[in-house]
């Protein structure tokens, strides 16, 4: 009679209501704000411009190359002479990530020699067909207001796409400590040049917030 | 000197390496010696395949010669017996450190643009060798980026590191001195003279061994990155040198060849059309699916089906009215599918793979062969009875010229024209059409006539002391002059085998694999292995033919009479590329169906019923049998474009739709049954091909015997001026170099070459076209005055944007003269 227990269980949770709840994206009033994102909170990926409009991007494929998930696809191409894309000779002629493959690990914001691509801390997107998950690059480019360019399929709250390139501002040149406070990188076009965030040298109380801070020894560095 | 140059050394030299008590061999540089014993010294400016200069200073280690240590050019320092020698000493890491933040100083960091980004040398060294970090603060020093130094190569003189690798190549290896260091100091720079392009044939070889990316190739410009490529080992079908090459690809697209250091072949060098003749399989004229001609309407898309159907129907007639052109293009696989198709299953023996401007097949097949090293081996004498080398087969062009300079090698030349190697040539014998047979019978001792009489006598002499029979002959055979019979060129052939026991030949043929295709019996009168059809058992063919076929000039006669129905074009393109338009033109329009296994319309597959697209170069796996009857792999890379098909399975294929079994569905399988039918490649290990260094050269010995009778007189001096020279140029206005963008437009204008003193004897004025007068067949052409031109000839490429020299050759003419005068009024 094992089959009437298998039953017995199904009953016995009957009752016990629903846990699952509907994600309401900060839709639900004020009992369902939607939680402060960390600071480090990898995104989907924008392609940055220069202040004067110019993009970023060289189209040098070293994002894609170093891509765990293979999930970039980037072709270069000769910059028109009378009207560059970009600084220098060579351009993102092609540009394209498969969400569907990304892991959001920003090896490709590390490897990126000229700040083109980071990621913002925009996560709410879902797509209903293939097509859709592979964002191109006049997707990915930000706008002349040098914010993200909204898609159909994604959600978002006003200020939300303030945040571009938080991570990067965070991390100092060569990841030193010595950098703090020293702006290492250029300006971007809505912004110009922004303020250096709070990085390795952070106040105490900023640092407790990070989980492996008290225990950052030697003989621990196995587990970073 | 290079390693391979002295192999069999074994006195050796014993010195010490990093503490390690090893032997280096006589004469043998450090770099080499320390390269052997796994001990890397960096370096820029050192090329194993060049004369050591030490430029860039980034090989110095630590040397005791037994005074103390000392700071030496590992490159330029032959090992002497008990030095001692440290690569990891401090003064050697500290020499290196310097060298690379000097070399940095102006380098700008142009690495994520830079095409060599990812396979630098510069940046490697640095990584391994440099110092992290640079001390320099200042502006660096700034050129106009890239500039084209020819169209194929754009140069970056901020990035260079001047050293010399680039106009060492030009110069010494071949031969075309057009890029050199100018300026002084921190302002020294590599550059072009001005109005002169560097417009080598090997002007990518340049790209190739610059250590940084100052020397781009323009055709895989941002093409791709280095990680993106995928490789494999392959030859390239261009022409019959068979360079070994690595062919690239990402995305499934051929994005870059590179030369591939072979020893016995190219030893890493490539022609230009070796290296970018690749973009051919992107073009947007890729026939991709099969094209078929319904009623007389014009060539309409089809399926594969319909295709083989209809051609399968025009071949099941009488097999005597039955050709087949072409096969050059083809692997031997794909050669070896389509002999068993014609010869063994339809059963005609009109098959001919060359057109008309090759050598007669019993000639290239039955004379004893040469491999390239036994030509180029030192001290030997070369005679060039054949076309300019640098013109036709440019990978065996710098194997001989390296041969002459550095090697001691002597060349005779028996040409009609002076050839890129006549500078370096210990005797010249430039014989008008038609004369070289005696010529060379009068190189016999006590032999005299009057073609070799009107040859200068110190080269006749000088010819004849090379061949006295005291140093090692061999041939470097082809056909030089498309305007005269190679009737001449056997005769001169059996004189040299009368004087010189033993002497070998290199059969220069220009066409692909065609030396592959007559070895697979894609010629009347062969069975593949080099047999001859007449009693030849092949077990594993339903019947041979029983007669012997035409060549291609009998088979264009027989087709522009009528008796032929179906001609098949295996990549031949008659039309533009058979000696003789006119007699082409009636034949192709002549027979009732033509079938053509291609992979562009081209001329002549725009008058076919059929077209069945073909696969090109890096699009199927097969194999290559080079001039000196090597066997090398010829491998895919990517797959072929649309429906189009390897050669071999389009011949299978059609078996199919003519209701037969071929025999074999898979490459294995037409392997063995090659391998067992074709005795030459019994030996043949299929399996460990891909991986044999240099591939291995078979064995073609023939059962039968080629000989030849006394050379003919030549045809006496008619009432007509000049005799015509007509061969090749590199770049022409073949399908291969039109449908690669960056070749398109290299072809020069066609042009007439004169000798000043007929210039002067027929009264043409610059500026005003010469007319050209065969047989009442006018052309009007521009001329030039050349004194390089043998006096009482002309000479003109073919296939040359401007006039079509065709329409002044008559196949089975022995020599062509003509009447030149001046064109009548203004241009």
């Amino acid at each position: 009679m094992g089959y009437l227990e298998g039953f017995g269980v199904t009953f016995r949770k009957w009752g016990e209501g629903v846990t699952t709840r509907q994600y309401l994206g900060g839709r639900g009033g004020s009992s369902d704000q939607k939680a402060p994102k960390p600071e480090r909170l990898h995104g989907r990926h924008v392609l940055n411009r220069y202040e004067d409009g110019m993009e970023k991007c060289i189209g040098c494929e070293l994002c894609a190359g170093v891509c765990p998930a293979r999930c970039i696809y980037v072709r270069g191409a000769d910059n028109p002479p009378d009207e560059p894309r970009s600084p220098g000779e060579r351009y993102g002629y092609v540009y394209e990530i498969n969400y569907l493959r990304c892991i959001h690990c920003d090896l490709c914001v590390e490897a990126c020699p000229t700040e083109a691509i980071t990621e913002t801390k925009l996560f709410e997107f879902s797509f209903t067909n293939r097509a859709d998950a592979i964002y191109t690059k006049d997707e990915l480019l930000v706008g002349d207001d040098g914010k993200p360019q909204q898609l159909p399929w994604e959600d978002w709250r006003s200020g939300e796409d303030e945040h571009t390139s938080a991570w990067m501002r965070a991390t100092a040149p060569a990841g030193k400590a010595a950098y703090e406070g020293v702006v290492g990188w250029s300006g971007e076009l809505g912004y110009g040049v922004r303020a250096p965030e709070l990085g390795q040298t952070a106040p105490p109380d900023e640092a407790d917030r990070e989980s492996g801070a008290h225990d950052d020894h030697d003989d621990h560095g196995g587990h970073h | 000197m290079t390693a391979t140059d002295n192999p069999q050394t074994t006195t050796g030299v014993p010195f010490t390496l990093n503490g390690k008590a090893v032997e280096a061999r006589k004469d043998e540089l450090l770099i080499d010696a320390a390269d052997r014993h796994g001990v890397h010294i960096p370096r820029f400016c050192y090329h194993p395949r060049m004369n050591p200069v030490g430029m860039c200073r980034m090989c110095l280690v630590d040397v005791d010669m037994g005074r103390g240590p000392g700071l030496q050019p590992a490159c330029m320092m032959p090992v002497t017996p008990d030095i001692k020698v440290d690569t990891e000493s401090e003064a050697t890491k500290s020499a290196q450190d310097g060298v690379l933040e000097f070399l940095l100083i102006n380098h700008p960091l142009d690495c994520p643009v830079c095409d060599k980004g990812g396979e630098c040398p510069l940046q490697d060294n640095t990584l391994s060798f440099g110092p992290g970090e640079s001390r320099f603060v200042e502006e660096k020093r700034h050129y106009e980026k890239p500039i084209p130094i020819s169209p194929l190569v754009d140069l970056d003189r901020e990035r260079c590191i001047l050293c010399d690798r680039c106009t060492r190549f030009a110069k010494e290896v071949a031969g075309d001195p057009l890029i050199h260091f100018i300026g002084r100091g921190a302002q020294t720079q590599v550059n072009t003279f001005p109005d002169h392009p560097f417009s080598s044939y090997f002007s990518g070889n340049t790209v190739q061994i610059c250590p940084v990316g100052a020397l781009l190739a323009q055709p895989y410009r941002f093409k791709a990155r280095p990680w993106d490529l995928e490789t494999v080992e392959s030859t390239s079908a261009v022409d019959t040198t068979g360079a070994r090459v690595l062919v690239q690809s990402s995305r499934n697209q051929l994005t870059r060849i590179l030369g591939l250091d072979s020893d016995a072949v190219n030893w890493g060098w490539l022609s230009d059309k070796d290296r970018f003749a690749y973009q051919v399989t992107e073009s947007e004229n890729r026939v991709t699916e099969p094209m078929l001609r319904r009623g007389g309407d014009d060539l309409t898309p089809s399926r594969w089906s319909d295709a083989t159907k209809t051609a399968a129907r025009a071949l099941r007639g009488d097999p005597a009215r039955v050709a087949v052109l072409g096969g050059a293009r083809l692997n031997i696989e794909g050669q070896y599918a389509w002999a068993k198709l014609m010869k063994g299953v339809i059963g005609t023996d009109h098959v001919d793979c060359q057109l008309s401007d090759g050598l007669p097949a019993p000639m290239a097949l039955g004379l004893p062969r040469a491999t390239i090293n036994q030509v180029c081996a030192p001290g030997g004498v070369v005679v060039l009875l054949g076309p300019d080398p640098k013109e036709e087969l440019p990978t065996l062009y710098l194997r001989l010229r390296h041969a002459i300079v550095e090697d001691g090698v002597s060349l005779i030349e028996l040409t009609p024209r002076p050839t890129s190697l006549s500078d370096l040539a210990a005797a010249r014998l430039h014989c008008v059409p038609g004369t070289v047979g005696q010529v060379a019978a009068a190189l016999a001792p006590g032999v005299s006539n009057e073609s070799a009489d009107a040859q200068p006598a110190d080269q006749m002499t000088a010819a004849r002391a090379l061949l006295d029979g005291s140093r090692p002959v061999t041939v470097v055979l082809g056909r030089a002059n498309l305007a005269e019979s190679a009737r001449y060129t056997a005769d001169a052939v059996g004189a040299l085998q009368r004087l010189v026991p033993g002497v070998t030949f290199l059969p220069a043929l220009r066409r692909g694999n065609v030396l592959g295709g007559l070895e697979m019996g894609l010629t009347a009168g062969f069975l593949p292995g080099g047999v001859r059809r007449a009693g030849a058992n092949f077990p594993a063919w339903p019947f041979v033919p029983d007669f012997d076929g035409k060549d291609a000039d009998g088979i264009m006669r027989a087709a522009a009479n009528g008796e032929i129905d179906t001609i098949v074009l295996l990549g031949a393109d008659p039309m533009e590329d058979y000696p003789d338009a006119a007699l082409a033109k009636a034949a192709l329009e002549r027979v009732s169906t033509l079938i053509a296994v291609d992979a562009f319309v081209t001329s002549s597959a725009a008058e076919a019923d059929v077209i069945l697209p073909a696969a090109l170069f890096g699009e199927s796996d097969g194999s290559f049998l080079n001039l000196e009857g090597r066997l090398s792999p010829m491998l895919a890379k990517v797959t072929p474009p649309g429906q189009a098909k390897a050669d071999w399975m389009v011949a299978v294929e059609l078996a199919t739709a003519l209701g037969i079994d071929l025999g074999f569905v898979t490459l294995a399988e037409l392997r063995a049954e090659l391998s067992s039918m074709a005795t030459t490649f019994a030996s043949v290990d299929w399996n460990r091909l891909a991986s044999a260094d240099d591939g291995p050269v078979l064995p073609l010995k023939r059962q039968w015997v080629l000989e030849f009778g006394d050379a003919a007189t030549p045809p006496a001096p008619s009432s007509y001026g000049l005799r015509l020279v007509v061969d090749h140029k590199l770049w022409d206005q073949g399908t291969m170099a039109q449908e690669s963008p960056s070749l398109a437009g290299l072809a020069p204008p066609a042009l007439l070459h004169l000798n000043p003193a007929d210039v002067e004897a027929l009264g043409l004025s610059e500026g005003t076209p010469a007319i050209i007068d065969r047989d009442g067949a006018t052309l009007e052409a521009p001329w030039v005055a050349d004194p390089s031109v043998v006096p009482r000839t002309a000479r003109m490429a073919i296939r040359l944007p401007g006039f079509d020299v065709r329409s002044l050759l008559t196949v089975g003419r022995s020599v062509t003269n003509i009447l030149i005068r001046a064109a009548g009024g203004t241009h």
